[in-house]
């Protein structure tokens, strides 16, 4: 099992090297870009207090002290969880971040996990009948869905099936003044939409993928023999075509993981979610810097942590890894 | 019809549907001043429907949606163009290096790709494009800066196959510099992926342009269509179901894209560059 050791192994560096980094460019980014660290940090509102206000925030923020002095302060800071503060909302961003990260996670798992199995299931039955008619119809929506922007599909599922349609609500994540299964059954009457349409775009560019893994497996030698053993066509496609699909299908999963949380972001502002998205939006909009950074950091994490999760999955899935080093 | 047109249809068709809408999109681009009714910086009385005066109404200052949508086009093309150059100038310079030298060249390329690819782009290129003041050049900047890892990957692993063959052996033998082997051998030899790549991350570069622009991180001097779309949203077009102000930059948005991504498709291993 030494070679499955350090496959972890190598694996764990690079994820904390990752971390570092993002760590690093967290610190570097509110000091480097051009406008006063004092506003980059605490965002525009900073500046309407006084000059003194200002001198004496600066003292207290550590900005006036040499850079590796405050790289180790700001080191010291996140093992305490704080993220800084947003003068704008009047409230510490890992306050604002928790509530939002829960919803943005709501949104971002079931979409993730319909559009993989969606993806998978169309991908491998268009590859399996390439050029057929069934294939033409599922890449041509497939290539509709990967070429339109995430807020035009959201804003046109919304405009269709809430406001002509009146099936799905309008937006937020509640009604309100509802209870115990009433409460659950109307968070997931609200979130339908948007994880469909999420799901819509994340399945679109998976589906390509599978669909030529499928194509490419369909032509090799043993697929030849399994038929020629008499094997239905089902028995083919799932004993022994998806198996060999699988493996690279999950990683793939777990390395859209950035991208679905992008999406989900764009999805949010327009159902008017009360995720990350909406937090990001208004952030830039009010130039509240301090929130934005914080967003960016804690759904950094969350990407690496579902990536670092799936790499470990992997390796349990497929028993090869790690055997040929 | 010419035989040899009528054969690169039917050899090709997707690529030649791909290549003649963008030939459409940069005569609009190009012509705009020709085509377009109005000014789209004059401005009249807002927020009016479709009418025989403006085929596409005004928005909420007034400006014919029609004439900005046309405008718009040179900025949208202008910024994917721009910010794919820039990744795919990085891409290709970085794949073939490191590919080429292999060692620890190629270890720290893949190191450095595999961060960027671990990193969720649109939040990172949020912030970027807050902290620069919003300007066209900025966002082709921040966009071309991260959308280059695919390219890499491609091209590397396209670079390790050639670097084995045998005219790049004789080459060698014969006297040839590292450098001359790379722009006369291998460069020549990546040319297919590299074009098929290009078409590709401006096509990304221009949906994430326009999510970024959606954002309202858009250069407020040059109105992108996502940055009509922003407008839109922001300003009661969305909420009003007033259809033509934003679904007419969308669909420009996925016809323009679509184009690219066409482009990119060879006829014999159809989609297989937007593997990656």
């Amino acid at each position: 099992m030494r070679g499955r050791r350090d496959y972890l192994l190598g694996k764990l560096i690079r994820y904390g090297f990752t971390l570092f980094l993002i760590l690093s460019l967290n610190f570097a980014l509110p000091r480097m870009m051009p406008g006063d660290p004092i506003i980059n940090l605490l965002g525009e509102n900073a500046l309407h207090n006084d000059p003194e206000m200002i001198e004496l925030l600066r003292a207290e923020h550590g900005l006036d002290q040499p850079i590796h002095i405050q790289y180790i302060r700001y080191l010291c800071q996140l093992t305490e969880i704080n993220l800084g503060y947003s003068i704008h909302k009047n409230l510490s961003v890992v306050e604002l971040l928790t509530s939002s990260l829960f919803w943005t996670v709501l949104l971002v798992f079931p979409s993730d996990v319909f559009g993989s199995l969606l993806a998978l299931l169309c991908g491998s039955l268009a590859g399996f009948k390439i050029n057929s008619r069934a294939d033409y119809l599922l890449t041509a929506i497939a290539l509709s869905l990967y070429t339109c922007p995430a807020f035009l599909l959201a804003m046109l599922f919304l405009s269709l099936f809430a406001f002509h349609l009146g099936l799905f609500p309008l937006g937020n994540l509640t009604s309100g003044g509802k209870e115990g299964i009433d409460y659950l059954l109307d968070v997931v009457w609200h979130l339908s939409l948007p994880v469909a349409a999420l799901s819509l775009l994340g399945g679109a560019s998976k589906f390509l993928v599978v669909r030529n893994s499928v194509m490419q497996i369909s032509d090799q030698q043993f697929v030849v023999a399994a038929r020629a053993k008499g094997l239905t066509e089902g028995r083919i496609l799932n004993k022994h075509i998806i198996r060999n699909v699988l493996p690279p299908f999950i990683s793939m999963v777990a390395l859209s993981f950035g991208f679905m949380v992008s999406g989900a972001l764009i999805i949010e502002i327009v159902f008017s979610l009360n995720g990350m998205g909406t937090l990001i939006y208004d952030a830039v909009l009010a130039r509240d810097y301090p929130v934005m950074q914080g967003c960016f950091f804690i759904l950094t994490i969350f990407v690496l942590f579902a990536n670092f999760a799936a790499d470990m999955l992997y390796a349990i899935a497929d028993p090869r890894i790690g055997r040929s080093s | 019809m010419h035989p040899s047109i009528a054969g690169l249809v039917s050899h090709a068709p997707l690529r030649v549907a791909g290549l003649s809408s963008l030939i459409l999109f940069l005569s609009i681009a190009l012509f705009a001043p020709l085509i377009a009714p109005y000014d789209p910086q004059e401005t009249g009385s807002p927020y009016q429907p479709p009418n025989a005066e403006h085929r596409l109404g005004t928005n909420d200052i007034g400006q014919d949606i029609l004439s900005e949508l046309i405008y718009a086009t040179r900025v949208s093309l202008a910024i994917g163009f721009m910010a794919g150059s820039i990744s795919i100038i990085i891409g290709a310079t970085l794949g073939m290096l490191a590919g080429y030298y292999r060692g620890r060249i190629e270890e720290l390329v893949m190191a450095i790709s595999d961060v960027v690819l671990l990193v969720p782009g649109l939040p990172l290129m949020i912030i970027l494009a807050a902290y620069l003041s919003p300007s066209m050049w900025n966002i082709i900047f921040v966009v071309g800066l991260l959308w280059w890892c695919s390219t890499t990957r491609v091209v590397h692993s396209r670079v390790l196959q050639l670097r084995e063959m045998p005219f790049v052996e004789a080459a060698r033998s014969l006297g040839a510099g590292d450098g001359y082997i790379m722009l006369h051998h291998i460069l020549i030899n990546c040319k297919e992926i590299i074009q098929a790549k290009f078409a590709l991350a401006v096509a990304s570069a221009m949906l994430t342009e326009a999510s970024l622009s959606f954002l309202g991180l858009g250069d407020p001097l040059n109105i992108s269509w996502g940055e009509m779309i922003h407008f839109a949203f922001s300003r009661g077009g969305f909420a009003n179901d007033m259809w033509w102000w934003y679904l007419p930059p969308g669909l420009m948005i996925c016809a323009s894209v679509l184009g690219f991504v066409m482009i990119s498709m060879e006829p014999e291993r159809s989609q297989k560059a937007l593997e990656l």
